[in-house]
């Protein structure tokens, strides 16, 4: 198998088209863009640079507690990443152990089977499979798990007096919350299955474009392909649902009283407990 | 001598720092009406919504019947003591949808003739029963919601308010309903700001003022 090497300096063509071209959108419809253009440029490519030298070692060393590690910092950095998009949320502090949970346990039951049954590397710990199927896994519960939180506690703010009227009219809370769990879900799901419909017919996906250019033959590239794409589905409909569980076990009391979690109490009429993490700083947010 | 049927022991509810019900003691009978009065944040409402278990206490507890609340299912509590809000929220779909809304939480449906029956004890036509609940004007959305609390049966009803978004025809069509609840047997809270309503209404009157609940001599 062979493929057309790209020389480290004719990365600098890209970075000069990319830079060029944004930066003039920015300045001429003055979006105010410009610097976080160039910060989100140069540290995308130091990332990925730090993380292929990362790559480079691990597979040089293809030890479980390596690859472990690798995926121990995947699953802290989503988790945290997730956490902290929530705006409407108890803080990122408190929503971090839970959203990690819900990325865990997703990705756990996407991962483990197929790993065991279908791809089944040896050892099972080889990086090379592992590293990249789990991280494009977690990244997609990341999203799911961020985009279910936001919208379930943005709407039990939103709508806090209809969900107080079905709990005072003997509702518990999983009916009280059905509706807004209801949205979310399918919110979150929606990306997902609309990737299901649209993929091959507008772009071929990533892994499969990687495979292809670096020499793998189509037919064996798709595969790997309609894995990851069913995978994609079940780390979204478990995350997605842990993380709904999780968030109406945030928002009420034991006593089955909903929550005020965000900001300053609304006056008397409104008010209600409250979940607090202290003064929330900027970087929260 | 009547029974007790909400009794309410040094409630205290505070709000990070802020004691905004402290130490309360209430009693109300069967059939009895408690009318509270007070000064916007004194606590009147917050006093309700503890009442109705949607404020967590930070001390007290609450007796229906001689059973402690905390013994029971905050459901099974919340289906006995009824809370009508200040602004009553319709749920989406039609006038019976809204008054089927409690019992069908436990898998009772509510005939035809049972929302006909609700909606004549609430001075709703029945030919309200297919109406968006939503498009209903304030005053009809209020009887809806009184509607849909009557819909449980409740022992105890707890309203905020009940007539503060109203015009005055409109308000005094309520304060006929909620007579009505009392002359039905349940125990009655209301909570209101208006002193000519407070008087109109009857029944025992109470002022909520600095976190504190007192009962005004000779009512």
């Amino acid at each position: 198998m062979s493929y057309i090497d790209i020389a480290p300096w004719r990365l600098l063509i890209v970075l000069a088209l990319v830079l060029v071209t944004s930066l003039l959108v920015s300045r001429r419809a003055g979006l105010g863009l410009e610097q976080d253009l160039v910060l989100g440029v140069l540290r995308g490519a130091l990332q990925l640079l730090a993380v292929g030298y990362l790559l480079v070692a691990l597979f040089a060393n293809d030890r479980p507690e390596w690859v472990l590690l690798m995926l121990s910092v995947m699953l802290g950095a989503a988790a945290w990443t997730s956490a902290r998009r929530v705006e409407s949320g108890p803080g990122a502090r408190v929503l971090a152990p839970r959203t990690l949970l819900a990325i865990l346990l997703g990705s756990a039951v996407a991962l483990v089977p197929v790993f065991a049954l279908v791809v089944q590397p040896t050892p099972w710990f080889e990086a090379r499979y592992v590293v990249p199927i789990s991280g494009m896994i977690v990244a997609n519960a990341m999203n799911v798990v961020a985009q279910v939180n936001e919208r379930l506690f943005a709407t039990a703010n939103a709508e806090r007096a209809e969900i107080e009227q079905w709990l005072a009219l003997g509702a518990t809370p999983r009916q009280a919350l059905a509706r807004p769990v209801r949205n979310a879900l399918r919110a979150a799901l929606i990306p997902t299955i609309n990737g299901l419909m649209t993929v091959g017919l507008v772009s071929l996906p990533g892994m499969m474009t990687g495979q292809i250019v670096s020499g793998t033959a189509p037919e064996h590239a798709i595969r790997y392909q309609i894995v990851i794409l069913y995978q994609l589905v079940v780390v979204a409909a478990v995350s997605g649902a842990t993380a709904t569980w999780l968030a109406r076990r945030t928002l009420f009391t034991k006593r089955e009283q909903l929550r005020v979690l965000s900001g300053r109490r609304a006056p008397v009429p409104s008010g209600a407990a409250r979940v607090s993490e202290g003064p929330r700083r900027p970087s929260d947010r | 001598m009547s029974a007790v049927r909400l009794r309410a022991r040094d409630l205290t509810v505070r709000f990070d720092e802020r004691t905004v019900l402290d130490g309360v003691d209430f009693d109300l009978d069967a059939g009895a009406l408690a009318v509270i009065e007070g000064p916007s944040g004194g606590g009147k409402s917050t006093f309700l919504r503890a009442l109705a278990t949607l404020e967590p206490l930070s001390r007290g507890e609450i007796l229906l019947d001689g059973e402690l609340e905390r013994g029971l299912s905050p459901s099974s509590y919340r289906v006995r003591v009824a809370y009508v809000p200040q602004l009553p929220v319709m749920f989406p779909g039609t006038v019976a949808d809204n008054l089927r809304a409690g019992p069908r939480l436990r898998g009772v449906e509510l005939s035809d003739e049972a929302v006909g029956a609700l909606l004549e004890k609430v001075a709703l036509d029945r030919s309200f029963a297919p109406r968006t609940a939503r498009d209903l004007s304030g005053g009809e959305k209020q009887r809806v919601a009184i509607g849909r609390a009557l819909a449980n049966e409740p022992r105890v009803l707890l309203f905020d308010e009940p007539t503060s978004a109203l015009d005055p025809a409109s308000s005094g069509e309520i304060l006929e309903l909620v007579r009505a609840c009392v002359e039905g047997g349940a125990g009655v809270v209301v909570v209101t700001h208006a002193r000519d309503q407070a008087l109109a209404l009857g029944g025992a009157r109470y002022v909520c003022e600095g976190a504190r609940l007192s009962r005004i001599e000779g009512s």
